[in-house]
């Protein structure tokens, strides 16, 4: 089971690091490995362009609200300065909502949560850690790239009544930029305290099929994150 | 080490794992069979949903609502308006998808969900192709918000087709009164929207089972057409309200052919040529048999069309009102002939000149459409084998010309003219229409089938309603309604508000108007003849 666990790990690893080693020797600290878990608090700051397509009146636009879910993570330490760490939610249910006319004929539109879906955001940074190994505190610094996909995508009641009918929702993965930084904690031994502030470029082309009428636009989610996590290393 | 590793580890593979698992929501299903009557996307997508307090505050934002507003009062009802699309078949038998309106009365008054009544009804002539007569959203759409508010914002469900050839149908033609195809398309798209109509999201309101069928101008010919085969069919029609129809099309045509040139001519008879061409084979070998050489080609395709007829005026593919040669033809051997080649008001025509001689004289110019020899072959079949129903040739009882003509349009027209077949309607029935119409002739059409069912007018089944006439009978408020819209608008054509037109020129624009004007007053009186059964 902690093979099958590990391997499923290394095997997400390299396909998100495209190459990155896994499970490679051990480097010159005695605990290269790190496991975090805390919690991730999203915050929106979307920009999408008006919803085009037939029936669609003029100003129609979509917002996401924000989110928390469970922050996960497994950091690699590459050197003294340099760590990489492969970051995820746990898939929240994210809600779309309405923005613009109050109502669409007169069905309720601005505010109302029209579809929701779940994403997993894997992002790979890179990161530099600035004073030295043994401070309590250490700041650190990464870049990265972040890939986004979302599934389980559903219209709602209230989408399916704005949009005309039962709405099938399909929104296109994303890859961009991620930045990140944030403060370690030493609490003790191998227990470690985090705290970090990230942004990514996140969009996603979205399409809305109802019934065989299409309507389409581009979402840039714009999300940054707060993230308070506690990790173990090993 | 690895205790805290294992869920960890486990969570986040899960997590990446099913980046790849997950669906969305349903969408409509497509139906596989394009069998005839078949709702081609269930449930239908619905365009718009408007409560009555949102439909009215949406028709009364424009001058053409608020007038609208008047005639049919305010919305009782809620709408929500859905676009059918279902198969059918074309003027030869093609499997065509076409489109059309669902829509359904909505919200908590009594008269607006439960078991309605359904109102099918078929539009007049439209020229332009992109014609979706279920958006509501677009402000251009003034019949399908007429029907709205008339219908469906008092309680009835409301199902009308776009017609095959026009907005997604893939038919390169619009089978123009093809008797059989448009009463078979309206039945197609009843029998589709009575499959989607539990299925929407207004299903709290459903079919009563009342059936009245109507339509005005082409559509006044389909919902005929359609009665009679829904009749035919064994269906039960509860009643039926052409109007303004092109119903006695022999008598129609003679007329036109023998100097009485309509409004709108030159629009019409591009697509009654195409429907028959395409329906018989026999109208002609090549266009230009049929048209002069200005205009023969691309006529074919040319109605209906995504560009605005008044384009296709401006841009010299049809002649605004020269259906016929200025320059008459002499048939050699026959004077009568002749005679009623000439053009009206001109003095060999044999019919006295009347205040409409000017209008009909515009019908000849040139450049010309039709040309002389066309013209002769169907005028000759005219006069040969008469017509009982044209005035020049009245015979009792207005039938149909003894035998079946021989010139080719003139038989496409005998096929498609309603007193064909022997029926009669088994329904009450109102006639509506207005006696000035300039475009669809309110004696030859409408008279004339008053006489060929003279029995059924006075045993009462069937009612004829002249908007024009002096008010009288149960219907008197329709008619003094319209005639004093008439005033007003004659009155504002010459007022500076409303251009400041002399009176000639604003009598003028009366009568252009003449045909559209009736439209939402006859449907008045199909509403209050329809509410008594």
């Amino acid at each position: 089971m902690t093979t099958f666990s590990v391997r499923i790990l290394c095997a997400a690893i390299a396909t998100v690091s495209a190459g990155l080693y896994c499970a490679a020797p051990a480097l010159a600290d005695d605990s290269p490995n790190s496991a975090r878990i805390g919690l991730y608090s999203v915050f929106y700051h979307v920009s999408a362009g008006d919803l085009s397509g037939p029936f669609v009146p003029p100003g129609a636009n979509l917002d996401a609200n924000n989110v928390e879910t469970v922050y996960l993570a497994y950091v690699r330490t590459l050197s003294s300065r340099f760590d990489v760490e492969l970051a995820a939610g746990y898939p929240p249910l994210q809600k779309t909502v309405g923005k613009g006319p109050a109502t669409l004929g007169s069905v309720p539109y601005d505010g109302q949560v029209i579809a929701t879906a779940r994403w997993l955001a894997p992002t790979l940074l890179l990161e530099y850690k600035f004073l030295s190994e043994n401070s309590r505190w250490r700041p650190y610094i990464g870049v990265g790239v972040n890939y986004t996909a979302f599934y389980d995508r559903d219209s709602t009641a209230q989408g399916n009544a704005v949009s005309g009918g039962p709405t099938k929702l399909s929104l296109t993965s994303s890859v961009g930029p991620a930045g990140t930084a944030g403060v370690s904690y030493n609490i003790a031994g191998h227990w470690h305290a985090y705290a970090s502030y990230s942004i990514s470029k996140v969009s996603t082309d979205l399409t809305a099929d109802t019934g065989g009428i299409i309507r389409t636009t581009h979402i840039n989610f714009g999300p940054q994150a707060l993230v308070v996590s506690v990790g173990y290393s090993f | 080490m690895f205790k805290l590793l294992r869920p960890l580890s486990a969570a986040l593979g899960a997590a990446l794992l099913c980046s790849c698992a997950g669906s969305s929501s349903p969408t409509a299903t497509v139906a596989a069979s394009t069998a005839h009557g078949t709702l081609a996307v269930n449930p239908p997508f619905r365009i718009a949903s408007l409560n009555a307090a949102t439909f009215q505050a949406q028709l009364a934002a424009s001058g053409s609502g608020t007038q609208l507003l008047q005639i049919t009062g305010k919305p009782s009802c809620g709408v929500d308006f859905y676009y059918i699309k279902f198969w059918t078949l074309g003027g030869a038998g093609e499997t065509t998808e076409s489109s059309g309106a669902l829509m359904v009365p909505t919200g908590a008054a009594p008269a607006c969900s439960g078991p309605r009544p359904i109102v099918l009804y078929a539009h007049g002539t439209n020229p332009l192709k992109t014609l979706n007569i279920a958006d509501i959203t677009n402000t251009t759409n003034t019949e399908g918000a007429l029907i709205a508010a008339m219908f469906a914002a008092q309680g009835y469900i409301v199902v009308a087709p776009n017609y095959a050839g026009y907005d997604i149908s893939t038919l390169g033609y619009h089978p123009f009164l093809n008797a059989q195809q448009q009463s078979g398309e309206m039945i197609d798209i009843l029998t589709a929207a009575r499959t989607a109509l539990p299925n929407t999201m207004s299903a709290a309101t459903s079919d009563s089972g009342k059936l009245f069928v109507t339509g005005y101008s082409e559509g006044g010919h389909v919902a005929m057409a359609t009665q009679r085969a829904l009749e035919a069919s064994g269906a039960v029609v509860t009643g039926a309200a052409p109007m303004s129809g092109p119903y006695a099309l022999v008598t129609f045509g003679d007329t036109i052919f023998l100097g009485s040139v309509d409004i709108g001519s030159t629009e019409f008879s591009p697509l009654l040529t195409t429907s028959y061409q395409k329906a018989y084979e026999n109208i002609y070998t090549t266009p230009s048999d049929v048209y002069s050489a200005t205009y023969a080609n691309g006529i074919e395709t040319l109605l209906p069309s995504a560009t605005p007829i008044d384009t296709i005026f401006s841009t010299g593919l049809l002649p605004e009102t020269a259906e016929f040669d200025i320059t008459t033809p002499v048939v050699a051997g026959s004077p009568t002939l002749t005679a009623f080649l000439s053009v009206p008001g001109t003095a060999n025509y044999p019919v006295p000149p009347s205040a409409q001689t000017p209008l009909f004289a515009a019908g000849f110019g040139s450049p010309y459409l039709i040309n002389n020899s066309f013209r002769v072959a169907y005028a000759a079949d005219a006069l040969m084998n008469q017509d009982g129903g044209n005035s020049y040739f009245a015979q009792p009882g207005a039938p149909l010309p003894a035998t079946e003509p021989v010139q080719t349009l003139r038989q496409a027209f005998y096929k498609n003219d309603l007193r064909n077949g022997a029926w009669e309607p088994k329904s009450p029935t109102l006639l509506c229409g207005g006696d000035g119409d300039p475009t669809v002739f309110f004696s030859v059409n409408t008279g004339t089938m008053q006489i060929f069912w003279a029995p059924l007018v006075q045993a009462g089944l069937i009612q004829v309603l002249d908007v024009g006439a002096t008010p009288s009978g149960p219907f008197e408020a329709v008619q003094a309604g319209f005639q004093e819209s008439q005033a007003a608008q004659l009155a504002l054509y010459e007022s500076t508000a409303g251009g400041g037109l002399s009176p000639e020129a604003a009598a003028e624009l009366i009568v252009e108007n003449y045909h559209t004007s009736v439209a939402p007053f006859c449907t008045a009186a199909a509403r209050a003849f329809f509410s008594e059964l």
